[in-house]
């Protein structure tokens, strides 16, 4: 086999699913060996993902996919098994690895029951979302989309927290809404292009020949906009955007501090992804006439999710609701349809899954020694863990947007963005900056500052600074951080011909500047 | 009768031949479990072989009353898979309530002997015939537990409105026999087709008899508002039983409705397409809804079927309005949905294994810690049921809702709605799996082993959930021609 038909991304997809294989036979009274397989397989994914940067070539034009595999799969209906990776989906899948081996190492201390069953569906999830990212049929996409929910589903409901159910099922039930009518409106597109080549499915689950089909004859107005409405609600559900949120601060709650991690890390970013992938391109006239509103829900979000972070007792639930609002730049800066904006979501989607991937972990660690997150029983951390307030502070200070750190950039990006759609919508995303500042500062204050609280005074020697396993799942994230915020162009690089391409088919100008001082 | 006839009735007659062989080898030696198995499964084997081997050619005996073609293998195929793996999920659960298998296992042969002339048929008078052949089995099914008073019930009650039913439904083929002045299916569709067209003068006892005829049939495939002797027939009947009669009259049924409404009355399906549509929306949404509020398993999973028959319904609706992939999906559903609905009534048949054990949802309670398996092949089946792919479930779904989609306007929003209560049924699925995998279990485990050939029915169930939702091509092949055959 030589190094051009090697089947890298059926490689990385299914690498780990051979390892939840692979535990499914260990013994059930060594968990250690199904933790050390579980790390061993997906970080094996991570690897060869990593092998994709290398071999990616970022300069084709129009957005062309690579290592592209293709098979059919159901012929009667035209639906192949097909891969293919651009900048976009190559930066969501090493985001995806690189968090999924961290996570895996991040759950060794906390799950100690049924840690088999955890692994499994653990590599499970992982191969959902990578195959998400890397799928070019509809069909497939669909499949991979709803695989993810499945282990998501266990992993809340059977190791989160006390009202995991409730949770758990609020999550799956907002979700299947979206996505089975995401699915009616599928097959409507893939009919329609059939009926536009003479009644054949050849070809009607194949991305790449809808997005041609779509960019030369396009899809009737009628079909769009109600295509467009069904696509929207199983990506904003995800997302989530406002009014669709409601399961995102229970469902973070609940869940285990890996699963968190996915969560907010990955499982965010699939209904962004989808957005620019599918929506923007299948439908863009549909896209138009919803943008401004979709901007609109935005605006909400961003300000909404601030404000109610501001008054959240709970640190995780906190985290959560500065997710809606960090998610609601990310959709803002799609639906300008600017050249800044969209490059901007999209550094935004990776900064907000490592900085945020990075605070549900440190949550998870003072979780794991104290049992209790309420912010108000706590105070003075920062003079018993150093090391860990000052990690936290780090993130922290990425996640309010500071300058140098990659939290800044992606936010600054969709200023940009925004400032040349409507100067109005800028000052208010800008001015929700100080909010941002404001509940964060003021959470880190709480927590780390003043005088030790009677509760950490109470549990006194089992609150120790972090642990080697810790660090070593905490310091990855941060190094990206640092070099995101330094070279944002590693990315942008990556991702410029995807988003000429996206932009190009909705129509705007495509202009070159991403930063005003290049 | 000619030789040729013999040779195309073959494996009907065979299917009456096994069961009458079951019946005197348990008259020889009465009570024995294992050669009336040995009969069953190779005698079933026997015809499987018998209907592949004649369904190749179209063909048709009894001066065209009797008719074979790939419709027909297909469905028979099917049938003789009910009642094989309803056989091999059975004695696990009669033996130990002291209800002879045998018998069963006889009256489970002769049910499946009448759905197969249902299927061969192509006279309104075999049709009936067969029909009456397959439920009156089922009515001595539902009440085998003869002295538990809750199968009692559910019997009389099944029995009470299957009869009801059935006579309103030889009502209707006495209009259309006196409109048309014939009971051969291909007679009667040429006269609906001049009366459709207005070359015969039309007559409003075309209408009566097809609501007659949508009334009866209505009532066996359990469609709302004609539901409501199934919960209780699926509840206290023994629960292989229930598994048997929430497939396979239910595909019996539809075998009816294809060889009826899309055989016969094919012509006029304008008429009947808003009904079904309304029947499709009414059906699924309401079984849905009242399943919500279920604890029983077997009550739950029977309002289920009366969704999963919504669910067929936007497959002949799709067909009716003129997409022949809707008999395709309707088809492709009743297999999968034959194969995980029969996975899940075994799991709860092998968990009440002991006499005494209910059908709760506390049943279920921590059944991932106690029986990982079980549990996991249950959970399996459950996603299944809601259509999460990538198993059979999933693809039955897209197979109905692509032409239904395709067929546009109400059908569109035919599909729309069936996936939201997809969505719905999602809670009630899950809520089996939250029990199994997120509680602690109450009251101790029973350590008893299964036996072995529930385990061998339950790979076979899981084997195809899983194989007919990732490689659906050769049964789309199957269903294909089947759906073709028709006229």
């Amino acid at each position: 086999m030589s190094i051009d038909t090697f089947p890298i991304l059926s490689v990385v997809t299914f690498l780990p699913l051979i390892g939840a294989i692979v535990i499914g036979f260990l013994p059930r009274d060594r968990p250690d060996l199904a933790r050390w397989t579980a790390l061993g397989a997906s970080g094996l994914a991570w690897i060869f993902s990593l092998f994709l940067v290398v071999g990616f070539l970022p300069g084709r034009p129009g957005g062309g996919f690579q290592f592209v595999e293709q098979a059919d799969w159901i012929p009667a209906f035209g639906i192949q098994y097909k891969l293919g990776v651009d900048g976009l989906s190559l930066v969501l899948v090493v985001l995806t690895t690189t968090l999924s081996w961290i996570s895996i190492l991040a759950s060794f201390g906390p799950i100690k029951e049924r840690v088999k069953e955890y692994m499994i569906s653990f590599l499970i999830l992982e191969v959902g979302m990578i195959g998400v990212f890397l799928s070019l049929d509809l069909f497939l996409f669909y499949i991979f989309w709803e695989v993810v929910l499945v282990p998501m589903y266990l992993i809340i409901g059977i190791w989160g927290g006390p009202r995991r159910i409730y949770a758990t099922i609020k999550f799956v039930l907002y979700t299947l809404v979206g996505s089975l009518l995401m699915l009616v409106a599928i097959l409507a597109t893939a009919y329609t292009y059939a009926q536009g080549h003479g009644g054949s499915f050849q070809g009607a689950f194949d991305f790449i020949a809808l997005r041609d089909y779509a960019a030369t004859a396009g899809f009737s107005n009628n079909l769009q906009m109600l295509a467009f409405a069904a696509f929207f609600l199983a990506f904003a559900i995800k997302v989530p955007m406002f009014p669709f949120h409601t399961w995102l601060p229970d469902a973070h709650v609940e869940a285990p501090t890996a699963g968190s991690v996915i969560l907010a890390g990955v499982l965010l970013k699939l209904g962004g992804y989808g957005f620019i992938r599918f929506a923007l391109p299948l439908f863009p006239e549909a896209a138009r006439t919803y943008g401004p509103w979709i901007i609109a829900l935005s605006l909400i979000a961003i300000i909404y999710g601030a404000i109610v972070a501001l008054v959240q007792p709970d640190l995780k639930k906190l985290i959560a609701y500065s997710s809606v609002s960090h998610m609601g730049f990310v959709t803002l800066g799609i639906f300008i349809f600017q050249p800044q904006g969209m490059n901007g979501a999209i550094l935004q989607m990776v900064n907000h899954g490592l900085i945020t991937g990075a605070l549900f972990l440190l949550v998870g660690v003072i979780y794991e020694r104290t049992h209790d997150r309420t912010i108000a029983k706590m105070g003075g951390l920062a003079s018993l863990t150093p090391v860990y307030a000052a990690v936290f502070g780090f993130f922290m200070f990425a996640s309010v947007g500071l300058p140098g750190l990659s939290g800044f950039v992606g936010e600054f990006l969709v200023f940009v963005g925004a400032w040349a759609y409507n100067p109005i919508v800028a000052a208010i995303a800008a001015f929700v900056m100080i909010f941002a500042a404001g509940y964060l500062l003021w959470m880190f204050q709480r927590i780390f500052t003043g005088d030790v609280s009677e509760f950490f005074a109470s549990l006194g020697h089992h609150i120790t600074d972090l642990r080697p396993v810790e660090i070593v799942t905490l310091v990855p994230l941060g190094t990206l951080v640092v070099v995101f915020g330094l070279f944002p162009g590693l990315i942008l690089d990556l991702v410029s011909g995807t988003v000429n391409s996206v932009l190009g088919s909705v129509g705007a100008a495509t202009a070159i500047h991403l930063l005003p001082w290049q | 009768m000619a030789w040729a006839d013999l040779v195309t009735i073959a494996p009907l007659a065979a299917a009456i031949l096994v069961a009458a062989a079951i019946v005197v080898v348990d008259m020889i030696r009465p009570g024995g479990r294992t050669a009336a198995l040995i009969v069953s499964f190779g005698g079933l084997a026997i015809v499987a072989g018998l209907t592949v081997l004649t369904g190749g050619t179209p063909a048709s005996a009894f001066g065209g009353t009797y008719r074979v073609d790939a419709l027909t293998t297909f469905l028979d195929l099917i049938f003789i898979s009910i009642a094989a793996l309803t056989i091999l999920f059975a004695p696990d659960y009669l033996e130990p309530r002291g209800l002879p298998i045998a018998e069963f296992a006889a009256v489970l042969v002769f049910a499946m002997t009448g759905a197969m002339l249902i299927a061969a048929s192509a006279d309104l008078l075999v049709l009936f015939l067969g029909l009456e052949l397959m439920v009156l089995p089922g009515y001595l099914l539902a009440g085998y537990a003869k002295r538990d008073a809750l199968s009692t019930e559910g019997a009389i009650k099944y029995f009470l409105l299957g009869s009801f039913s059935s006579a309103i439904f030889l009502f209707g083929l006495a209009f259309i026999w006196g409109l048309t002045g014939s009971t051969r299916v291909s007679d009667v569709a040429t006269h609906v087709a001049a009366m459709v067209s207005g070359s015969a003068p039309f007559s409003p006892g075309l209408a009566m008899g097809l609501a007659f005829l949508t009334t009866g049939v209505a009532f066996k495939i359990a469609a709302v508002p004609f539901h409501y002797w199934t919960p209780d027939a699926y509840q206290g009947s023994p629960t292989p039983i229930t598994g048997y009669l929430s497939v396979g009259p239910k595909v019996g049924a539809f075998a009816l409705i294809l060889r009826l409404f899309v055989g016969a009355l094919d012509p006029a399906k304008a008429d009947w397409l808003p009904v079904v549509i309304v029947l499709a929306a009414l059906t699924m949404t309401l079984g849905n809804l009242v399943a919500l509020t279920q604890n029983n398993v077997k009550r739950m999973l029977a309002y289920s079927s009366i969704a999963h028959t919504g669910y067929m319904l936007v497959g002949l609706a799709a067909y009716a309005d003129g997409r022949i992939g809707g008999l395709e999906g309707l088809l492709y559903y009743a297999a999968a949905y034959t194969f995980m609905n029969l996975g899940a009534f075994a799991v709860i048949a092998a968990l009440q294994r002991r006499p005494g054990v209910t059908s709760q949802l506390e049943t279920f309670a921590g059944l991932g810690r106690r029986e990982p398996i079980l549990g996991i092949l249950m959970t399996l089946f459950m996603l299944s049921l809601t259509g999460i792919p990538p198993t059979a479930g999933f693809f039955a779904k897209f197979s109905v809702i692509l032409p239904a989609v395709q067929a546009g306007g109400w059908l569109t929003v035919l599909a729309v709605l069936a996936m939201l209560n997809a969505a719905a049924a999602a809670f009630y699925y899950l809520r089996v799996v939250v029990y199994m995998f997120m509680r602690e279990p109450t009251g101790e485990a029973d350590r008893s082993p299964h036996g072995s050939l529930v385990w061998v029915g339950l790979w076979v169930t899981t084997a195809l959930t899983i194989v007919l939702g990732l490689f659906p091509g050769p049964l789309l092949t199957m269903v294909g021609d089947a759906a073709r055959a028709l006229p």
